[in-house]
């Protein structure tokens, strides 16, 4: 009689007495076992590091001369007590978008931005509000701005989008943020080169083609993976560019 | 056209398709299909986040109630059956691709320090 009516679980129902050790074991094993898995996939991620919009900034309004790599940057002539002078903040808009479009008429020019600063160690971005709030023409001639170049590198590192390396997305490196870093420079985000060690001091580059063009849809498929790539590094105030060569370009095993 | 742009152009045209079966059904197709929804509008607006992502189940469900082979009795009879086999094959999947996801992970190659291959040829002003 018993094969023809085995005890059924009905949730609103009191539980039948013949299955109330085998529920309290599977409930204690699944919620051990979800529990431990949590932690085996926590424990294993690596570290995001310290990127992130600095709200706790409030909004940044810097003055500096707009330069295209041909990404645009500002050289801050004029900060603040968060902006020094002398930093090189790279630029984009909202979401996966750039500001082209409102920056290369001012190439060259003094020029006033203002936004949400992105920070991680020495990597700058500036978020831009919309319109002429985020990026304007100032009275003034431009000072000149030094170029130093470093020479040609052999760099081990990863490509990623700038935005949300800088702190946009955490992580915002490896494969499994691939995708989203190419649909960042699909929409002309900067894309950034994390080197394995600093280079004369600083371990991010903004990365661009070799002729100082944007960076090569070719290199699009080594984004997030580690690659070794060769190129001239340049210097342009605290911000390093690595004009990159997609010829050297290879994967690191 | 790199992986990305295919990926981004593929799902914008999955959704252009399915903009074009919501218009379609939720102005005709619901009407002939479901009695209960005769007369009725308000809701609709709010099926049309679904049917941009499964219209292809959309128009296999209409083409099944137009042509008549519809029995609403069995309806639910395939995922029932499927239930015990699906229970099994869902936990499986996940673990392997979790443990998948953990074998394909890449390790920072950190020992490999930058190289100057040459030194900088000028310095522009």
């Amino acid at each position: 009689m018993s094969d023809k009516h085995p005890p059924f679980f009905v949730g609103y129902l009191p539980v039948p007495a013949g299955l109330r050790g085998w529920l309290l074991v599977a409930c204690a094993l699944f919620v051990a076992g979800l529990a431990a898995l949590g932690m085996a996939m926590g424990t294993s991620q690596d570290d995001p590091g310290p990127g992130a919009f600095r709200f706790d900034y409030g909004r940044q309004t810097v003055t500096g001369v707009i330069e295209l790599t041909p990404y645009p940057l500002v050289r801050v002539t004029k900060g603040n007590d968060r902006i020094l002078p002398g930093t090189t903040l790279m630029l984009s808009g909202q979401g996966k978008s750039n500001v082209d479009a409102r920056a290369i008429p001012l190439e060259g020019q003094l020029a006033q931005v203002s936004g949400i600063v992105l920070q991680r160690g020495t990597l700058n971005m500036l978020q831009l509000r919309g319109g002429r709030n985020g990026i304007s023409g100032v009275e003034g001639a431009a000072p000149a701005q030094e170029t130093k170049a470093l020479g040609r590198w052999q760099l081990a590192g990863e490509i990623c989008d700038g935005k949300c390396l800088a702190g946009a997305m955490r992580p915002g490196t490896g494969i499994a943020h691939k995708a989203c870093a190419n649909l960042c420079l699909i929409g002309g985000v900067p894309p950034v080169f994390v080197s394995t060690q600093p280079v004369d001091g600083s371990e991010f580059l903004l990365v661009t083609g070799p002729d100082g063009e944007e960076l090569p849809k070719t290199l699009y498929d080594y984004v997030g993976n580690f690659v070794s790539i060769e190129g001239e590094v340049e210097r342009r105030g605290d911000l390093l560019v690595f004009r990159a060569d997609p010829e050297t370009a290879g994967k690191v095993e | 056209m790199n992986e990305a742009e295919a990926i981004f152009l593929a799902v914008r045209i999955w959704g252009y398709i399915g903009a074009g079966v919501a218009l379609l059904f939720l102005t005709v197709g619901i009407d002939r299909v479901d009695e209960d929804a005769r007369g009725a509008y308000i809701f609709r607006p709010l099926l049309i986040p679904g049917i941009l992502v499964i219209w292809p189940l959309v128009l296999w469900r209409w083409y099944r109630y137009e042509t008549g082979p519809e029995n609403w009795s069995k309806r639910y009879d395939p995922p029932r059956k499927a239930h015990f086999a699906v229970g099994l094959i869902l936990p499986i999947a996940l673990a392997v691709i979790i443990a998948v996801g953990w074998a394909q992970r890449q390790t920072w190659p950190a020992d490999i320090a930058p190289v100057q291959l040459s030194q900088p040829a000028e310095v522009n002003q």
